[in-house]
């Protein structure tokens, strides 16, 4: 572990290999990290079946997720070196063929644990424990519908996201990938009534499918040229070991080992929702808000960041895939930030703002500080989380009301303080003010893109932090302060069934749910107790963050992740960058306390001058607009394709189906039909068919087969 | 050869056998009780001794002395191992069929008693003995992997199939059944006396009836490059005869009338326990052929050209006879048909490509997956009678949910839909096929593949997707919960054992090994 490997490619980037040199074998109990979510989901499955209408599901889930982050807890504990825990045997094939060269092809259902893994996986359960718990009260308006199949999709989603953390191969990362993306699919369609939701649901997992396509060619393409899926091995075969060693014929792969990196590339943007594929995230914001929480913001988009930092050394098989990937990421941050400036639902500017984070995370990538991208993967994690749980608690108490122009002053309001003020925290985590999380975890990233030299990278991404603390404080200055103004949303999220009267502290009576919405006094209720605990507890999370920098770069460093770069130290960061970063912080907050506190007119004033003028008019709308990208991608993409599906159609109704299918179709049953009289029923014609098959067998053999035998020794021995 | 008096030591072999004889004198005791309670625990019984012997066969497999004994002697047998794979597969199926099979025999019998229209009368009562000869059934299939000469191997085969023609005939009232068992018993002894035949000339071609020295004699012959053509015809003939155990082409003609005729559970019996017998007789007779030595495969042209065309015939004409039935359990005894032919891929592999075992795998999958689909049938009725055709079927969801989700499963399994165990069954039998070189073979079988996805996806879709029929409405669970279990048990296992290929997939490779065949296969771990 102490001996670094360097692995030297035509780049000149070092990479090390270290931890993957000695493995050994772990406990394991450690599988109960699985098994807990797959119990949980399994209970939450009976108790769907057994129509329990209760909270019975979130507790099994709580229950099963928190003692999961114990069992984390504890290898985190009795971690000493990179560990391999094998659970079940899965794939174990290993063959000669018949000119005596062995194969194999291994990829056990096994846990793989570095310090990296464990990073993830601690805040990855933690975070899960605590929405889950957020989630009990939240979804309590469908404990009567839906909230068994709710929980029953947390669990699927912390046991493929474990799945794929701890996989000790890509074939069960593969696993955990495309269960998450299930898992995604199935909570953002979780409202399955709602057109939106079930389109937002779709759209989510076609555009994950091209992105899924990348990394399933990767892996095909990692084991044809290395011919293993694992990371590391005890007998030093593993993918990472044989990188190390430098074993391979580098120039000999050609474009098949090239490939790779930008393979995988294309898997971790579709998932991490990075350009061209981000279009999916915003719209994921159907789904429950928790889901957005946890799903869509702290743990699952940020696998492509994993994926890609975990297989550090396989992307400097190309020189120009880190670059790429460091572009792609601050582009998608600087766009995603242009859009959330100008969108009005809390939880869309949360949803581009997380694209635009996710953007920081892979120039982080990039740029070669995986610790950086690590530690704000972490940081992000807290902060997003709370961001979206006070919005989620702003839709809860006003019935689905999420336009940041239809509330104001929610701290004044009485039990808001706790969101207010956690919301605030996490607004100044998200902005990078000075001494945040953020501004330490950003800070991290900017100064090592300038410590290489990529200026044009760095500036853009401080005009991002600028726009990011504007847009961050646009939110907490429309909906938490100034004077006290709110509208109630459409949703009545199910308060008058019959199974929830008898609550006094929900704070108003409900309606009935027959009667005509629009016009019953509907009064915003406070969160309780879940909700207001899990808030502060991620806040206090939040908080405690900010310092955990050197323990995330402890984590890093020893891991598949790290990277040996001269550039990589603090000596070489400029020291001007943290003090411009702040100070842009502090400007994009100013700016936002201008026109959305101090005189929120003017906001309005100068987006009227600007569509007043035709020079101008086309910056707000096509912000608005989200830069017409879906429109773009349907016009580009959808259309043809659905002119092309409908050409296809007609061909294949009338060509395909009429001429050859229905022709085809017709074949064996019409062949049927030709030997059903030989199906007579009658005993005395099948002892004569049977005989006859048998004198037929022997005629072949003795008769004819002395004169086939040529042809037939052409025809059997073509294998071997 | 260290002679250890050799029958002495195999006797050991059999402990299993002999723990299921046991059982199957209790059994016919107890089904002669006037007692109603102890009637009713044959089938328990039936199931302790199936485990019992499932038990047995892993310790005398297992265990030290077996171990010394095989290692001590090895031509006590001619593929020792085949023996823990398949005596443990055949119990553990056998005793989800016990389950299955609760109360279809003497059912109206019982229910005549139970209401005090008749007194019970042991003449009449046939539980005792349905349960003894299925036990005495699998005994066959047991000591079939323990054959080491050609009597033994013969009387085990028909061990396997004499209690089969009474279990057809008992299984229903009289006469559908009567008439099933009666084509069974006269087809089944025409095929027997051909297999004889060839068992005659195997004899006369090598001099031997011991099938450890009859390979030796085969391997000389072919070292002096003339092998016997008698043998050849021999084993032709014996391979034909056998081919009606296992119902593939040319001696299938009997299944779809047979399997119509039986009740389902012994339907669902007759599929699993013959074929497996069959498939082990073929695998020990063609062993002492040998595949090894050959440029391709390396059985002998006329022999691999017969296996061949057996094997087209047998898939092609199950797949095309099931596309035209109405009848569930017709289209099942088709579709058995079609996984004989299938599972003569492996065979025409050989052991040198897996193929053996892939075909052993491919065995104990069809069982859980075929047994599934029976259950099924066996769980549902309607006025006392098995449900019969597709539109019984039809949306059954809406009252048994859970057997129409067995039978989507068992369906999906059985045409080889990815990932349910079947898929993973057929993957492996294909894969040794492509590595014996026999793409064309394979290229046949996938067609047939998707043929059969007719008469499968409609097994699938019947009972989840289609409105519900006049006839479903009026189907209802059998009076006794044991085959809805079973069926639970088995969808289940086709849905979870996947997990856990690895394991199985190694222990059908350790059933092949360290037999006196060239196998190309490294164990792992």
């Amino acid at each position: 572990m102490t001996e670094a490997v360097q692995l030297s490619l035509g780049s000149g980037w070092l990479a090390a290999v270290d931890a993957a040199r000695s493995v050994i074998a772990g406990p394991s109990w450690a599988g109960w990290i699985l098994w807990l979510p797959l119990i949980s989901l399994v209970l939450c499955g009976v108790c769907a079946a057994l129509k329990i209408h209760t909270k019975l599901p979130a507790w099994i889930t709580v229950g099963s997720l928190a003692i999961s982050f114990v069992v984390i807890v504890a290898l985190y504990m009795s971690y000493r070196q990179p560990m391999e825990i094998p659970l079940l045997d899965w794939f174990n094939l290993n063959w000669r063929s018949n000119d005596g060269q062995a194969g194999s092809f291994v990829a056990g259902f096994a846990f793989y644990v570095d310090k990296l893994t464990l990073l993830w996986m601690l805040f990855v359960t933690g975070l899960g424990t605590l929405i889950a718990l957020y989630a009990s009260e939240y979804m309590e308006p469908d404990v009567k519908r839906g909230y068994a199949r709710f929980f029953a999709g947390i669990s699927v989603f912390l046991f493929a996201m474990s799945c794929l953390v701890l996989a000790d191969n890509l074939v069960m990362l593969y696993l955990g990938w495309e269960g998450v993306g299930f898992a995604s699919y199935w909570l953002i369609g979780y409202y399955y009534t709602r057109p939106s939701a079930v389109a937002a649901a779709k759209k989510a997992f076609i555009v994950n499918r091209i992105g899924d396509l990348g990394l399933a060619l990767g892996i095909w393409l990692i084991y044809y040229n290395f011919g293993t899926v694992e990371y590391a091995n005890a007998q030093g075969t593993g993918l990472f070991q044989i990188l190390a060693s430098g074993s391979y014929k580098h120039e000999a792969g050609g474009w098949s080992i090239q490939a790779i990196p930008f393979l995988l590339m294309l898997g971790a943007f579709g998932k991490s929702a990075q350009i061209p594929l981000y279009v999916w995230l915003p719209d994921a914001m159907e789904g429950p808000t928790p889901v957005s929480a946890l799903i869509h913001a702290a743990t699952m988009v940020t696998a492509g960041v994993y994926l890609l930092a975990r297989m550090l050394p396989v992307m400097e098989l190309h020189p120009a895939a880190l670059p790429t990937v460091a572009w792609i990421g601050g582009l998608t941050a600087l766009l995603a930030a242009t859009i959330g400036m100008a969108q009005y639902d809390i939880k869309r500017i949360w949803a581009y703002s997380t694209v635009s984070q996710l953007g920081f995370m892979f120039v982080g990538v990039g740029v070669l500080t995986t610790y950086g991208a690590a530690f704000h993967v972490f940081t992000h994690a807290f902060f997003k989380a709370v961001l979206f749980l006070t919005g989620g608690a702003v839709m809860h108490g006003f019935a689905g009301q999420l336009d940041i122009r239809k509330i104001s002053g929610l701290r004044h309001m009485p039990g808001w303080q706790i969101t207010a003020w956690t919301m605030l925290v996490g607004c100044l985590c998200l902005a990078g003010f000075p001494l945040s999380s953020g501004f330490f975890s950003k800070d991290e990233i900017l100064a090592q893109v300038f410590a290489v030299h990529r200026p044009w990278l760095g500036f853009m991404l401080l005009f991002t932090a600028l726009l990011t603390a504007y847009y961050t404080f646009r939110v907490w200055f429309r909906v938490c302060a100034g004077p006290v103004s709110y509208e109630m949303g459409e949703e009545h999220h199910g308060h008058g069934d019959d199974h929830h009267h008898g609550k006094a502290d929900t704070g108003h009576k409900a309606p009935p749910r027959h009667a005509p919405p629009a016009h019953v006094a509907h009064q915003p209720h406070p969160p309780r107790f879940a909700i207001n605990f899990v808030l502060v507890v991620i806040t206090v999370g939040a908080i405690i963050s900010t310092f955990s920098g050197s323990w995330v770069m402890d984590k890093v460093s020893h891991s598949s992740a790290a990277v040996l770069h001269a550039a990589d130290s603090h000596e070489h960061h400029p020291g001007w960058v943290p003090w411009l970063a702040g100070t842009i912080a502090v400007a994009g907050i100013v700016v936002a306390w201008h026109f959305h506190l101090a005189s929120r007119k003017s906001a309005d004033a100068l987006r009227a001058r600007l569509l007043a003028n035709p020079l101008t008019r086309w910056l707000p709308t096509a912000m608005e607009n989200k830069w017409y990208v879906d429109e773009f991608y349907e016009w580009m993409i959808v259309t043809p394709l659905w002119i092309f599906a409908h050409a296809l159609y007609l061909f294949d109704r009338y060509v395909i189906d009429l001429l050859f299918v229905d022709g085809v179709a017709r074949l064996p049953k019409w062949m049927g039909r030709s030997f059903q009289p030989l199906q007579n029923g009658v005993l005395q014609s099948y002892a004569v068919l049977m005989a006859g098959g048998v004198g037929l067998a022997i005629l072949l053999v003795v008769v004819l087969m002395p004169h086939l035998r040529p042809w037939l020794i052409g025809f059997f021995g073509g294998g071997g | 050869m260290a002679d250890r008096l050799p029958m002495v030591d195999k006797l050991w072999f059999i402990l299993p056998e002999v723990a299921l004889f046991l059982g199957v004198v209790v059994i016919f005791i107890m089904g002669l009780s006037h007692s109603k309670r102890v009637r009713d625990m044959l089938p328990m019984i039936t199931c302790l001794s199936l485990a019992v012997a499932f038990g047995l066969t892993w310790w005398v497999y297992e265990g030290s002395r077996g171990q010394t004994l095989l290692s001590v002697n090895p031509n006590l047998m001619l593929m020792p191992m085949v023996g823990k794979y398949v005596k443990m597969s055949a119990c553990a199926i056998g005793i989800i069929l016990a389950m299955v099979s609760v109360g279809s025999v003497d059912r109206r019998l019982e229910a005549a008693v139970a209401a005090g229209h008749l007194p019970f009368d042991p003449i009449r009562a046939n539980r005792g003995e349905f349960y003894a000869f299925f036990l005495l059934s699998l005994m066959g299939v047991m000591l079939t992997c323990n054959a080491n000469d050609l009597i033994w191997l013969f009387l085990a085969l028909e061990l396997t199939s004499l209690p089969t023609y009474i279990m057809v005939a008992i299984s229903r009232p009289p006469r559908v059944a009567q008439e099933a068992a009666v084509k069974y018993f006269f087809l089944g002894a025409m095929a027997t006396a051909i297999f004889l035949y060839g068992f005659a000339l195997l004899y006369g071609s090598t001099g031997t009836m011991i099938l450890t020295e009859m390979q030796r004699a085969f391997a000389a012959q072919a070292k002096a490059d003339v092998v016997n053509s008698f043998g050849i015809i021999g084993m032709i003939l014996a391979m034909l005869g056998i081919c009606f155990k296992i119902a593939a082409a040319p001696m299938h003609f009997y299944a779809a009338d047979v399997y119509e005729g039986a009740a389902a559970p012994v339907t669902a019996f007759l599929a699993f326990v013959p074929k497996t017998a069959g498939m082990v007789a073929i695998i020990l007779l063609l062993t002492t052929l040998g595949w090894s030595g050959h440029p391709s495969t390396g059985l002998p042209e006329p022999i691999m050209t017969t296996l061949w065309m057996i094997a087209v015939l047998t898939m092609t004409l199950g797949n095309l006879g099931a596309l035209l039935q109405r009848s569930v359990k017709r289209i099942l005894a088709y579709s058995s048909i079609a996984h004989s032919g299938y599972m003569l891929i492996g065979v025409i592999a050989g052991p040198a490509n897996n193929g053996i075992n892939a075909v052993l795998f491919y065995l104990l999958v069809y069982g859980i997956m075929n047994t599934a689909a029976f259950a099924v049938l066996a769980a549902l009725e309607r006025r006392g009678q098995e449900i019969e055709t597709m539109e019984d079927l039809a949306g059954l969801r809406i009252k048994h949910p859970g057997m129409a989700v067995v039978m989507a499963i068992a369906s999906g399994s059985l045409l080889g839909v990815p990932p349910l165990l079947g898929f993973f069954a057929k993957l492996y039998l294909f894969i040794a096929g492509i590595q014996a070189g026999q793409i064309v073979l394979v290229v046949i079988a996938g067609l047939n593949t998707a043929i059969s996805a007719w008469y499968y996806l409609g097994l699938v879709t019947l009972p989840i997707m289609a409105k519900p029929s006049a006839q479903s409405e009026t189907i209802v669970r059998s009076p006794f919960p044991w085959p809805r279990i079973a069926g639970i048990v088995t969808a289940v296992a086709v849905v979870v054992l996947p997990l856990f290929l690895g394991p199985l997939i190694r222990a059908s490779q350790a059933a092949t090994t360290p037999a006196s065949l060239t196998t190309g296969v490294t164990i792992s771990k």
